[in-house]
């Protein structure tokens, strides 16, 4: 396993240099450059004082150069300046991805307390009143964009009952910055996104279970006698959850950067919402981290599936 | 009954000239018996024409500002009320729909078709084509979607309807290429493909021929759920200021337009029809996926 692991790591470099070399390239592509943008263009000696800065800056140097100075830098953990914020990348992004890391996992939380426990109850009776009328819920919240679920929330909750805030990651008052209050502000946003990814895990649970239990091992545990809980706890559900912890670890990197519409709804400061922020003012070094650390934050993501998998399920051997 | 009976039975059956449905005939005739689909199929043609006849429904226009009817209630006149800028909403959300569909139905085309070439390389080659393709697929997955999509248009200014559906095809085709991939790696597989290559076809031809036909179901069920997807993209993308940009009217940004606690609390009319609209356009989509997928696929009937 250890192996295993320390392999596919190794594995990752390349990928991690594309990565790389796409961000990097993609922020050079883009038309006009940091210094310009920042420059009045009615002051005296415009070009000689853009020069000036060009060099200074090293952005007269070539690509690669200045490619392997970037990485370098990016590598050390200096990020760069974010000239439209006035502080240095690094102070910006670091509490976004703490913020971004509790709506994920409180996301996955309500995923987990939602999809997976419905799923297992339909796949109990199949076709019952109970299965067919969840599932048909099921098919609408999918159906609903979670955007629109996350305004219908903000309606309810936090504008007509007061009892949420519907903006922001981190309250006011004496209370502000502690677990509970992340937690309390990160609540509205991880619902929206439980809710429509609840009814997908659901239906994947029951799939899943239903397969499981129409299985030889499943008729030969309940003819050996065995009751029916224990059959269901030993031999169904175990086998039945492989696929469903797969999609978990796919899901751990895809939301934090999926979450970048609800980050902006919300206002809440995670690292969609500095991206969208950045991207409105092309503030070219903090979207240049920003999309690395995602990037890298799924890789690492479809790494934990991939181990999470071997991990549950011992027929899979990694040699 | 007798494989003799059942070759006399056909051999009857060609005397009276009736044919035999093809598998595609009998995949539409099931879809006809789905009134679930039917009936999305309904609604869905219902909002494509109400936004396509926008003209000839309402008379007001959806970029006309006025500031003196800025933030009306619904009334006669304005049968949805007027936005902070004075625009009739009514208008708004009709011709909305507009750039919505186009998206939706060009960047499903323009999805699909890379789809099915790069994947249907990929499939049929295998080998090292396959692993190029592959690796490209891997690469643009670390990328979410919505990011790179909001990256891109802030990069580069993208305020044009077009260019935005370009960027937004041109950056959600792993998904498909994978699916193609994967059909086509099996199929590759039978006779009738063996059978084509010693008759000499060229690899599109096999592709265009033989593989895709074959894989024709999958496609189309996938193909709905991209257009699904498209629809709902766009509007999330608008509600952070990053779709179709204002005075273009598009479901997302009226939707955009009534984010203000104000609005929210005060205005529903601004806000919930955009917002049914864009969740009635994606569930009847998603309704007729569904019905394709059963049509096509007996066997996942219960």
């Amino acid at each position: 396993m250890g192996t295993y692991i320390l392999r596919r790591l190794l594995g990752m470099i390349p990928m991690l240099f594309a990565i790389t070399v796409f961000v990097f390239l993609m922020m050079h592509a883009a038309p006009g450059n940091a210094i310009e943008s920042m420059l009045n263009p009615r002051i005296k000696d415009m070009a000689a004082l853009q020069a000036q800065l060009i060099h200074q800056n090293g952005l007269d140097k070539p690509l690669p150069v200045q490619y392997v100075d970037w990485l370098g830098n990016f590598i050390r953990g200096d990020w760069g300046y974010s000239f439209a914020q006035g502080v240095p990348v690094r102070q910006l992004v670091l509490p976004a991805l703490g913020n971004t890391l509790i709506l994920a996992a409180l996301a996955e939380v309500f995923i987990l307390l939602i999809g997976v426990p419905l799923g297992i109850w339909q796949a109990r009776r199949p076709y019952s009143l109970f299965d067919t009328s969840t599932s048909i819920v099921n098919i609408i919240l999918f159906s609903i964009p979670y955007y629109i679920i996350a305004i219908f929330l903000i309606y309810f909750l936090a504008i007509k009952l007061h009892v949420f805030p519907s903006q922001n990651a981190v309250g006011t008052g004496p209370q502000a910055g502690s677990i509970v209050d992340h937690l309390y502000h990160a609540l509205l946003p991880a619902l929206s996104i439980a809710l429509a990814s609840s009814a997908v895990y659901s239906r994947y649970t029951r799939g899943s279970m239903l397969d499981v239990s129409r299985r030889d091992f499943t008729r030969t545990a309940r003819a050996k006698g065995l009751t029916e809980g224990v059959v269901f706890r030993k031999h169904v559900f175990r086998n039945g959850m492989i696929p469903i912890v797969t999609q978990l670890g796919f899901d751990i990197g895809s939301l934090a950067g999926g979450a970048v519409i609800l980050e902006g709804l919300f206002a809440y400061q995670g690292m969609g919402y500095i991206t969208l922020q950045a991207a409105t003012q092309r503030d070219y070094n903090v979207i240049m981290a920003t999309s690395l650390i995602i990037a890298i934050g799924v890789l690492l993501g479809n790494l934990i599936a991939d181990i999470l998998y071997a991990v549950v399920d011992p027929r899979i051997r990694y040699q | 009954m007798s494989l003799n009976s059942v070759f006399a039975d056909s051999i009857e059956k060609n005397s009276t000239r009736r044919r035999t449905k093809s598998p595609n005939r009998l995949a539409f005739e099931r879809f006809m018996h789905n009134k679930l689909a039917l009936i999305s199929v309904i609604i869905l043609l219902l909002i494509t024409v109400m936004s396509i006849a926008a003209p000839l429904i309402t008379h007001q226009s959806a970029w006309q500002t006025s500031l003196m009817q800025t933030d009306l209630p619904p009334s006669s006149t304005h049968l949805l009320g007027t936005d902070s800028e004075g625009i009739d909403l009514f208008a708004r959300d009709l011709y909305g729909g507009r750039a919505d569909l186009l998206i939706g139905f060009v960047d499903t085309i323009i999805t699909m078709a890379i789809g099915i070439v790069l994947g249907g390389l990929a499939g049929y080659y295998s080998g090292w084509v396959d692993a190029v393709v592959m690796r490209i697929c891997d690469f643009m997955f670390n990328f979410p979607f919505i990011l790179l999509i909001i990256v891109i248009v802030a990069i580069f200014n993208v305020s044009n309807i077009w260019i935005l559906i370009l960027v937004m095809g041109f950056t959600s085709w792993p998904g498909i290429t994978r699916l193609v991939r994967g059909l086509f790696l099996t199929i590759r597989e039978s006779e009738y493909v063996l059978a084509a290559q010693i008759s000499g076809a060229s690899v599109w031809r096999i592709i265009f021929k033989h593989l895709l036909p074959n894989s024709l179901g999958p496609l189309v069920v996938n193909a709905t759920l991209l257009m699904a997807g498209m629809i709902g993209a766009e509007a999330a993308l608008a509600v952070v200021g990053f779709g179709v940009k204002p005075p273009s009217p598009s479901w997302g940004n009226i939707l955009a337009g009534a984010l203000n606690f104000l609005t929210l609390q005060t205005e529903p009319w601004v806000w919930v029809p955009p917002a049914a609209l864009i969740t009635l356009t994606i569930l009847c989509i998603n309704f007729i996926g569904d019905g394709l997928r059963d049509a096509f696929d007996p066997s996942f009937e219960k």
